[in-house]
C-alpha cells in the first residue's frame, strides 16, 4: 500500500513538473484546475500515511549521475508536511481560477509543488538538492535583489550539509547517515549549513503584492524548510550536536519571530503584514524545533514530543490560516485597489464573508483562545515547563528568555491581529473605493471558507487533530510516545494535571456572552438613530457623516521603544557590484557548484 | 453526588463574583475619596449607576458592523468566564480541570480585543485614538504577565490554578514566589491606570453598563489571583460546610486586603499617565523573567 502511494506521488510530482513546463500552452483558465487536481489527488494519498500505524515506503528511481541514483523515501513525517503543502497548494490553485487565472501564476505554482513532493520524498542529498532548487527557484523568480539571490545558495547549503554527514566513503544518502554517523565537528558544520539555508528558505522577501508566491511560502514552503530541519538537524545529526544546536534554534526563531510580529503591527501594507505574521509563525516553529533538540540532548522524551507537537501544531494553523490570511487579503485588495489601512475599512458590510475569514485566520496566526495558534503557545510552555532543570544559571538562561520571547510575540502578534481587523475592516469606509469593494466569486468564497473552518477545528479539537494527523509523525522523529495525553476534549501534558480544554473553554465563553446578550435585550427600549461619532448630537453642515479619514490609520498599536544609544557603524570596503548577475546566471552558478560537489565525492571516494 | 455538589458551588461562586464586583468598585471609589479627605460616594453607587444606565435610551449605530453591536457582551462574557475560573471560596469546583492560568489569562486578552475592536469599530477618532493607546499598554503587560505565569507554573509544576495554589501553599519561602508577587502587583497596578481617552467612550446605555460590569470583574479577577496565589488561607478542596465558612471567611479578607492595597496604591501613586503604566508592566516583565530564572535555577530564600 505504501509503496504503491508512493509511485503514485512520484507520477504526482512529474505530472505537475510537466504541467509547470508547459504552462505556456496550457490555456489559462485549465492550469489552475490541473494543479488543483494533481495537488489534491496528492494530498488525498497522503491521508493513509499520516494516520497512526502507518508503515513507510522507499523507491529507487534509475536516474542521475552512476551511483547517485534518486533514492525516495515516505514516513509519516514527510507525508503530514506533504499533507500540508498539497493541501494548501490545491486551495491556492483552486483560488487562482477565482481571481485572473494567468500562466506564470499556473507555472509558478505547480513547479513548487513539484519541488515540495521531490523535497518532502528525498531520501539523498541530489534529489533533495533538485527539489529545493524548484522551490528556491519559484521564490526569485523575475527578482533582481540580493536577498533573493542568495535563495539561489540553499540548494547548495543544503547539499552541502548532507555531504557532511554522509560518512566517508559512502554516497550522500540518509539511510547510510544513520548507519554510520559522523563526528561532532562535520555534524556541527553541517548544522549550521542546514539552518543558515532553513533560515533564508524561511524568511524570503517577496513582493507585497505577488500574493501567489506570498501563498505558496506559507503553505507549501514553510512546511519543506521545517521538514528539512527537522530532518537534518534533529533526526540525521549528531546527538551530541544537538545540545548546542538547540539553543541556537532557539536564538534564531526568537530573532525571527519576534521581528515578524514587529513588522506585522506597523507595516504600513496589509498584504506585507499578513506575510510577516506568517514569518513569525515559523519563528515560534524554530523555536519548537530547538525546544525539542534540548530536550533529546538531556533525555527527556516526553519534552521533546511535546515540542514536536507544538511544531507540527503551528505548521498546521499556518498552512491553514496563514495561507486563507493572504488569500483573504489579497481578494480585499485586488477589489478596492489599494493595501493601506488607512485607506480601507468599512469592508465588514461591503465584503462580509471575507471580512469574517480573515479574522477567523487572524484568530488561528494570534495567540487567543480557541485558536489553534493558543494550543500550539501552550503547548509550547508545556514543552519549556517539561524541559531540561539540570545546571546553574547559564543552562537555564535560554529557556527562562524562550519563554519570554514568545510571551513577547504572542502579545505583539495579537495587537497586529487587532490592527489588521479593526483598521482595514472594521469601521467606516474610508475611501469610495473602499465603499464599493465587493465579494469574490463563490469558488473564492469557498475555499476561503473552508481554510478557516479547518483551522478553526484544529483550534477547537486540538487534541484529536495531534492524535489523527501528527502522532505517527513525531513518533517517527522522537522513537518515543506521544507527549500529549489526549481525549476528545482535553489536550494534556501529564495525567497528573488537567490541561487545555478548548471545547469546554469555547462553551463557557459562548454560555457566558449568551448570558449577556440576553440581558442585553431584556432590557433594551426604544432607540434614538444617530451616527455615533457625534455622541447623538445634529452633525455639522458639511460632513453629515462625520470625517472617515479621522478613524485611527493603524499606526500606534506597539508602545514607543525606549531611545537606545546607536553603535559605531563599521566602515567596510565596498562589495564588488553584482547588479550583472542575473537568476539565469546564478542558476549555472549553481549547477558549477553541483559538478564541483560531484568532483569532491568522487574523489573521497562517493558513489561506492 | 460530588458532581452536583461541585456543580453548586461553582454556581454560588459565579452568583458571588457577580454580586462582589459592583460592590468591590464602590468601596474602592469610597476609599481612595477616605485617602484624599473627601467623603466619598455611597458604596452601592456602582449597582446605582447600572440601573441608571439599563434605563436611557439607546442610540442605534447608523454604521458599524452588526457583529460587533454585542461586543460588550463578548468582553463581559469572556471576563466572567476568567472569574468564574478563579476560585474565590474553595478549590473545589466544577470548573477546576479547565482553570489552566495561561487559558484565564487569555480570555482576559479575549475581553480586551473585543472591546478594542468595538471601538475601532465606532468610526470616530477619539475611540480609535483609545483603541491604539490601549493596544500599545497590552503588548508589555500581556507579555509579562504570561512570563508570570509561566513561573508560577514552574513553581507549581502544572499550569492549573488550583494545583498551583496548593503548591504555593506549601512553599511560602521560596524567593521567586516573593519576585512573581511583586510583578504581580505592578501589572495589577498598570491594569487598573485610568485610560484617556476611555476605551469604552464610545458606548451608551446597556452596552455602557456591561461594559462598566466587565471592567469591574476584572478588577476583581486581579485580587481573587493574587489573593489566591498569596494568601490562600482557607482555600481548600474539600466538602465540609465548615471548611466553606473558613473559606468565605479567607475571600472576605482577600477583597478587603485587595481593595485597600488598590485604595492606597492609588492614593499613593495618584492618576497613572499611560506612559507610565506601560514602564510598570515593562518592570513587571523583567520581574517575571527573574522570577522564571529564580525558579529554575532553584533559588530559595533562606
Amino acid at each position: 500500500m505504501s509503496d504503491l502511494i508512493l509511485l503514485l506521488l512520484t507520477a504526482d510530482m512529474a505530472a505537475l513538473l510537466l504541467l509547470g513546463a508547459l504552462a505556456a500552452v496550457v490555456p489559462p483558465a485549465a492550469g489552475p484546475v490541473l494543479t488543483a487536481g494533481l495537488g489534491g489527488l496528492g494530498a488525498l494519498l497522503c491521508v493513509p500515511l499520516v494516520l497512526p500505524g502507518a508503515a513507510g515506503a522507499t523507491l529507487d528511481v534509475s536516474a542521475g549521475p552512476p551511483g547517485l541514483h534518486l533514492h525516495l523515501a515516505l514516513g509519516p513525517l514527510p507525508a503530514f508536511f506533504l499533507l500540508l503543502a498539497l493541501f494548501s497548494g490545491t486551495a491556492i490553485a483552486l483560488f487562482q481560477k477565482a481571481a485572473a487565472p494567468r500562466r506564470d501564476l499556473v507555472r509558478a505554482t505547480s513547479l513548487c509543488l513539484a519541488g515540495a513532493i521531490l523535497s518532502l520524498l528525498a531520501a539523498d542529498g541530489v534529489t533533495l538538492l533538485l527539489g529545493a532548487t524548484l522551490v528556491c527557484a519559484m521564490l526569485v523568480r523575475d527578482r533582481q535583489s540580493a536577498r533573493a539571490r542568495a535563495t539561489l545558495l540553499v540548494p547548495l547549503l543544503l547539499l552541502a550539509a548532507v555531504c557532511l554527514l554522509t560518512p566517508t566513503g559512502f554516497p550522500p544518502r540518509f539511510d547510510a547517515i544513520r548507519a554510520a554517523p559522523v563526528g561532532d565537528v562535520p555534524a556541527g558544520a553541517a548544522a549550521a549549513l542546514t539552518v543558515a539555508g532553513v533560515s533564508l528558505m524561511l524568511c524570503p522577501r517577496v513582493p507585497g503584492r505577488d500574493w501567489v508566491r506570498q501563498a505558496l511560502v506559507a503553505g507549501a514552503v514553510l512546511p519543506v524548510g521545517l521538514y528539512l530541519l527537522i530532518r537534518l538537524v534533529a533526526d540525521l545529526s549528531a546527538p551530541a550536536v544537538q545540545t548546542g544546536w538547540g539553543v541556537v534554534l532557539l536564538a534564531a526563531g526568537g530573532w525571527i519571530t519576534l521581528r515578524g510580529a514587529w513588522r506585522a503591527a506597523s507595516e504600513a501594507d496589509i498584504t506585507a503584514a499578513v506575510a510577516a505574521l506568517v514569518r513569525r509563525q515559523a519563528g515560534l516553529m524554530v523555536i519548537g524545533v530547538g525546544l525539542a533538540l534540548t530536550a533529546r540532548a538531556t533525555d527527556l522524551p516526553q519534552a521533546q514530543s511535546l515540542a514536536l507537537e507544538a511544531t507540527m501544531l503551528l505548521a498546521l494553523g499556518t498552512s491553514l490560516a496563514g495561507t486563507a490570511a493572504v488569500l483573504a487579503v489579497e481578494a480585499m485588495a485586488s477589489s478596492t485597489g489599494t493595501v493601506h489601512p488607512a485607506r480601507l475599512g468599512g469592508l465588514a458590510q461591503t465584503m462580509p464573508r471575507t471580512a469574517a475569514v480573515l479574522a477567523a485566520c487572524l484568530l488561528g496566526v494570534a495567540a487567543l483562545p480557541p485558536g489553534v495558534g493558543f494550543a500550539a503557545l501552550w503547548l509550547l510552555f508545556q514543552a519549556l515547563l517539561a524541559g531540561p532543570r539540570t545546571g546553574g544559571l547559564i543552562d537555564q538562561v535560554p529557556p527562562a528568555l524562550a519563554a519570554t520571547v514568545i510571551a513577547l510575540s504572542a502579545a505583539i502578534a495579537t495587537a497586529a491581529a487587532v490592527r489588521l481587523v479593526g483598521v482595514a475592516v472594521l469601521g467606516r469606509p474610508r475611501t469610495p473605493q473602499g465603499a464599493g469593494a465587493r465579494e469574490i466569486l463563490g469558488i473564492g468564497q469557498i475555499i476561503l471558507a473552508t481554510m478557516a473552518a479547518l483551522s478553526l477545528v484544529a483550534g477547537i479539537i486540538p487534541a484529536v487533530t495531534l492524535r489523527y494527523l501528527a502522532d505517527a509523525a513525531v513518533r517517527e522523529v522522537s522513537g518515543s510516545t506521544q507527549g500529549v495525553r489526549s481525549d476528545m476534549m482535553m489536550l494534556a501534558a501529564s495525567p497528573a494535571s488537567p490541561g487545555y480544554a478548548a471545547l469546554p473553554v469555547l462553551a463557557l465563553l459562548v454560555l457566558a456572552t449568551g448570558c449577556a446578550i440576553l440581558v442585553v435585550r431584556w432590557l433594551r427600549r426604544e432607540a434614538k438613530p444617530a451616527g455615533l461619532w457625534f455622541d447623538g448630537m445634529t452633525p455639522p453642515a458639511g460632513f453629515p457623516f462625520g470625517e472617515p479619514m479621522a478613524q485611527s490609520a493603524g499606526t500606534g498599536f506597539l508602545p514607543s521603544l525606549p531611545a537606545l544609544p546607536a553603535l559605531p557603524r563599521l566602515r567596510l570596503p565596498p562589495r564588488p557590484r553584482l547588479a550583472a548577475v542575473t537568476p539565469v546566471a546564478a542558476l549555472w552558478l549553481l549547477l558549477a557548484a553541483f559538478g564541483a560537489l560531484l568532483l569532491i565525492l568522487a574523489i573521497m571516494g562517493g558513489g561506492a | 453526588m460530588i458532581i452536583v455538589l461541585t456543580l453548586v458551588l461553582q454556581i454560588l461562586h459565579a452568583a458571588l463574583i457577580l454580586a462582589a464586583a459592583p460592590l468591590a468598585a464602590g468601596a474602592l471609589d469610597w476609599l481612595e475619596a477616605r485617602f484624599a479627605g473627601r467623603a466619598g460616594p455611597p458604596l452601592l453607587l456602582p449597582w446605582a449607576s447600572l440601573v441608571r444606565l439599563s434605563r436611557k435610551t439607546p442610540i442605534e449605530r447608523e454604521a458599524g458592523s452588526p457583529g460587533l453591536r454585542y461586543a460588550p457582551a463578548a468582553a463581559f462574557g469572556a471576563t466572567a468566564a476568567a472569574a468564574a475560573m478563579v476560585p474565590s471560596f474553595t478549590l473545589d469546583m466544577a470548573l477546576f480541570p479547565l482553570a489552566d492560568i495561561l487559558v484565564i489569562v487569555s480570555l482576559l486578552s479575549v475581553a480586551r480585543v473585543a472591546e478594542v475592536l468595538a471601538a475601532l469599530d465606532a468610526g470616530a477618532a477619539l475611540p480609535g485614538l483609545a483603541a491604539q493607546q490601549a493596544s500599545a499598554a497590552a503588548v508589555p503587560a500581556e507579555a509579562a504577565l504570561v512570563v508570570v505565569v509561566f513561573a508560577l507554573a514552574l513553581m507549581g509544576g502544572s499550569f492549573n490554578l488550583d494545583l498551583i495554589i496548593e503548591q504555593q501553599a506549601g512553599l511560602p519561602t521560596a524567593a521567586a514566589a516573593w519576585v512573581a508577587l511583586a510583578a504581580l502587583l505592578a501589572l495589577a497596578a498598570a491594569d487598573d491606570a485610568r485610560r484617556d481617552p476611555p476605551l469604552d467612550q464610545h458606548l451608551t446605555d446597556t452596552g455602557l453598563a456591561i461594559a462598566q460590569f466587565a471592567a469591574w470583574l476584572r478588577r476583581l479577577v486581579w485580587i481573587d489571583l493574587i489573593g489566591a496565589l498569596v494568601f490562600p488561607a482557607g482555600l481548600a478542596a474539600s466538602a465540609a460546610p465548615l471548611d466553606w465558612a473558613l473559606g468565605f471567611a479567607g475571600w472576605a479578607a482577600r477583597l478587603v486586603a485587595g481593595i485597600l492595597a488598590l485604595a492606597g496604591l492609588r492614593a499613593l501613586l495618584g492618576s497613572l499617565p499611560a506612559r507610565r503604566a506601560r514602564e510598570l508592566a515593562g518592570a513587571a516583565g523583567l520581574l517575571a523573567l527573574v522570577a522564571a530564572l529564580l525558579v529554575l535555577t532553584g533559588t530559595r530564600m533562606a
